[in-house]
């Protein structure tokens, strides 16, 4: 098996699973009960928090827990009221689409490399805009966004509101699971005010996520019960999975430059190697992304020929694939139909070994020579 | 023009098989590839609609039978039939349970759909024939019951027109079903142990009732003794009842009832005042008839004396028929107005019609 779909989903590492096991079997003790073998369960989760919230420059008290990076998402905005206004990138992921769909939206425009088109968000922005969310790297492109400079037009805005004594709040929520093996986030610098993150996509366990909140954004509880994560999300806590993750994300912080070199070589490899291509994502891009397009081929057609020889790769999003949905993320850099049918995309991992791209490259020809062949047979 | 006439010619007949994502068309696919035909498969997107509670598993089945064509290397296209499916087959059962009756859609989706439009869009493409995944065979133009007695579906297919049927490949007809899995997997097909898909096609499973829900306004109704009059519970809405029908009464412990652990049947039903009819006496008249009116008969060649099925799979029964009203010799349970009812000669499906 050649597995380049690390976008969709990342198998959990030895480490984070054995981090995890004692949690799951001699340390399952409620973290809420009182007496001390369960303290320390507790205790143990709140440091776990606390190195996740170290990971990307924040403190313990700042994360809220959540079931991955969808919950994440649709709590964030929670912090906005409901005659708001938001706006969110035209390349956005569904879970920030559809929760933000439930306000007064717009969506921002990004250019053909997927990046944001700051004099749209600029000419957008209105005086009830209380949120512009902004993923920090798309999962269908991997392309990275400008989070400081967005968030420096916002801090003139904010200061412009709080002369004109404009009481809108603006925050800017920013979605980073997909770029946690490869960027070295810290919010102070992104100057985010919301943050996603997600464990499933740094080899750690699916079903959790975390969202920072900054000190002056007040968020709704999603589920009401017992008051746990700050009476935001009540619920017994998920500790072998906070666990997991904590160390899951350390982890991925301690090998972003070997990550960076490793998937660059890689990238190069395919993009030699690989015949009769158009390469989608030449800038911008996290180096782990490659979108190819085989224009005037059926890319649907290729992932089931290639998953045939065990290689396996995706056109978008798992998700939208999954609903025959086109792709909006490449509608949105002007793609069109013929070329979006004929996008692949490979997001390569720490499953991968150079061998494998050489190998994967070759099956890739072998597979398009062969879908050639029929068309025009 | 028979296909290997066409081949010792040197032409290869072309043909479009209806690919549902299950394992019947994919091995249908998979032979009519090996015996050498020029094979295209189509997915007919007939419904996509979720309903409440139940994801409608088209792009599923779709990819199951798009991964099955990359797999044997043929041409794949969807053919989009979601209107058409939605005049001629939803309206119509729409409407039918409306007047009370308990239409069969999977009929009329043979009729209408597979073994017209798809047919007609076939043939306009230049398709010597159209191929599917049904049980049932061919002989010129007679429709013949399969070889596998357990999963004939002549049922479904006996409205389709002799011009279909002479132009209709059923490969498996000729096969028993776990054979035609055996085959599946020796060819490495993925689905071949795939669930299989019950009832209707496109309800899937969310049941009727669900379905109709969203479709026609119903109101809870009274449930009574036919004998009595007696209001024994409370019904959900008297077009989702079949006569004979003995389950989803909720009548277990009705008030002031001996439990004798006899079941009611449905014996009635009074659309206007939305009442549902019940009895515990399985001599009721109402459930028990030794003749059945048909509508809308169509059938293939004229008898007398034919064999007859009510239900898919149920056993076939001696009978004459005088081209309106089947006669039987013994009584039999009455089926719901609106099934079909099937005639055959031996082993041919001669034709049927609806039960009034």
């Amino acid at each position: 098996m050649i597995y380049l779909d690390h976008a969709a989903a990342t198998p959990v590492s030895a480490k984070v699973l054995e981090a995890m096991k004692p949690y799951f079997l001699d340390e399952f003790f409620n973290p809420s009960s009182a007496y001390l073998p369960a303290k320390k369960v507790n205790a143990d989760y709140e440091a776990a928090k606390g190195e996740i919230a170290h990971a990307i420059g924040a403190k313990g008290n700042d994360i809220i827990i959540t079931a991955g990076a969808t919950e994440a998402n649709n709590l964030a905005f929670t912090a906005i009221s409901s005659n708001a206004k938001v706006l969110y990138l035209k390349t956005e992921h569904d879970s920030v689409r559809n929760p933000a769909r439930q306000f007064d939206y717009e969506e921002i425009e990004v250019d053909k490399n997927g990046r944001i088109v700051l004099d749209d968000l600029k000419k957008k922005i209105s005086e009830n805009t209380e949120m512009i969310s902004v993923a920090l790297a798309n999962n269908e492109l991997g392309t990275i966004q400008p989070l400081a400079e967005i968030a420096s037009l916002i801090r003139e805005i904010r200061i412009e509101r709080m002369q004109k004594k404009n009481p809108h709040p603006l925050f800017l929520h920013s979605d980073a699971s997909q770029a946690m093996n490869l960027l070295d986030i810290n919010v102070a610098r992104l100057g985010v005010d919301l943050l996603t993150l997600n464990a499933a996509k740094v080899y750690g366990p699916k079903g959790v996520g975390a969202l920072y909140v900054a000190h002056d954004v007040r968020l709704k509880p999603v589920t009401l019960g017992g008051g746990q994560e700050n009476g935001l999300r009540s619920g017994t806590q998920n500790v072998p999975g906070v666990i997991g993750f904590a160390v899951a994300l350390k982890n991925a912080k301690e090998h972003l430059n070997g990550n960076r070199k490793k998937y660059a070589e890689m990238r190069k490899v395919l993009l030699n190697e690989v015949k009769d291509y158009e390469l989608i994502n030449k800038k911008y891009s996290l180096d782990n992304f490659v979108v190819l397009c085989f224009d005037g081929l059926d890319a649907e057609r290729l992932i089931y020929a290639l998953e045939d020889r065990g290689v396996y790769v995706s056109t978008g999003a798992a998700c939208a694939a999954s609903k025959g949905v086109r792709s909006h993320v490449l509608m949105a850099i002007g793609l069109t139909e013929s070329e979006i049918a004929g996008s692949l995309r490979i997001t390569l991992g720490e499953t991968n070994t150079l061998e494998q791209i050489h190998e994967a490259a070759k099956i890739i020809n072998e597979v398009v020579e062969a879908e050639k062949a029929r068309i025009s047979g | 023009m028979k296909w290997w006439k066409l081949r010792k010619r040197g032409l290869v007949a072309k043909v479009f098989v209806g690919m549902s994502g299950g394992v019947d068309s994919s091995v249908v696919a998979l032979l009519l590839k090996e015996q050498g035909y020029d094979v295209t498969g189509v997915y007919m997107k007939n419904w996509s609609k979720d309903l409440p509670g139940m994801k409608c598993p088209w792009a599923e089945d779709l990819a199951d039978a798009k991964r099955v064509a990359v797999k044997l290397g043929i041409d794949f296209e969807v053919w989009d039939f979601e209107k058409e499916y939605h005049e001629k087959v939803v309206e119509y059962m729409l409407d039918e349970f409306k007047k009370g009756n308990t239409p069969n859609p999977d009929v009329m989706c043979n009729q209408e759909i597979k073994f017209k439009l798809f047919f007609e869009k076939a043939m306009e493409r230049g398709a010597n024939f159209i191929a599917t995944g049904h049980y049932a065979r061919t002989d010129g133009a007679k429709l013949l019951r399969a070889v596998d007695e357990n999963k004939d579906q002549t049922y479904f297919l006996y409205r389709i027109s002799e011009d279909a049927i002479k132009h209709t490949l059923f490969p498996v007809g000729g096969m028993k079903k776990p054979e035609v899995k055996k085959l599946a997997e020796e060819h490495g097909l993925h689905n071949a142990y795939k669930k299989e898909s019950m009832g209707v096609c496109f309800v899937g499973e969310v049941g009727m009732k669900d379905f109709l829900k969203e479709y026609i306004n119903i109101e809870p109704g009274e449930i009574r003794e036919v004998e009595t009059e007696k209001v024994l519970g409370v019904h959900e809405g008297a077009v989702f009842y079949t006569i004979g029908q003995r389950h989803g009464l909720y009548l277990s412990g009705v008030a002031g009832e001996v439990n004798d652990g006899m079941p009611y049947y449905v014996v009635a039903k009074d659309l206007k005042k939305n009442i549902v009819y019940v009895s515990k006496n399985l001599n009721d008249s109402h459930i028990w008839t030794k003749e059945l009116k048909l509508k809308d008969v169509i059938m293939r060649s004229e008898a007398k004396n034919v064999l007859v099925r009510l239900r898919h799979r149920a056993p076939l029964i001696s009978a004459t028929f005088d081209g309106k009203t089947i006669h039987f010799e013994n009584e039999i349970k009455r089926p719901a107005a609106g099934q079909s009812a099937v005639i055959y000669d031996g082993e041919v499906c001669l034709g049927g019609g609806i039960i009034e």
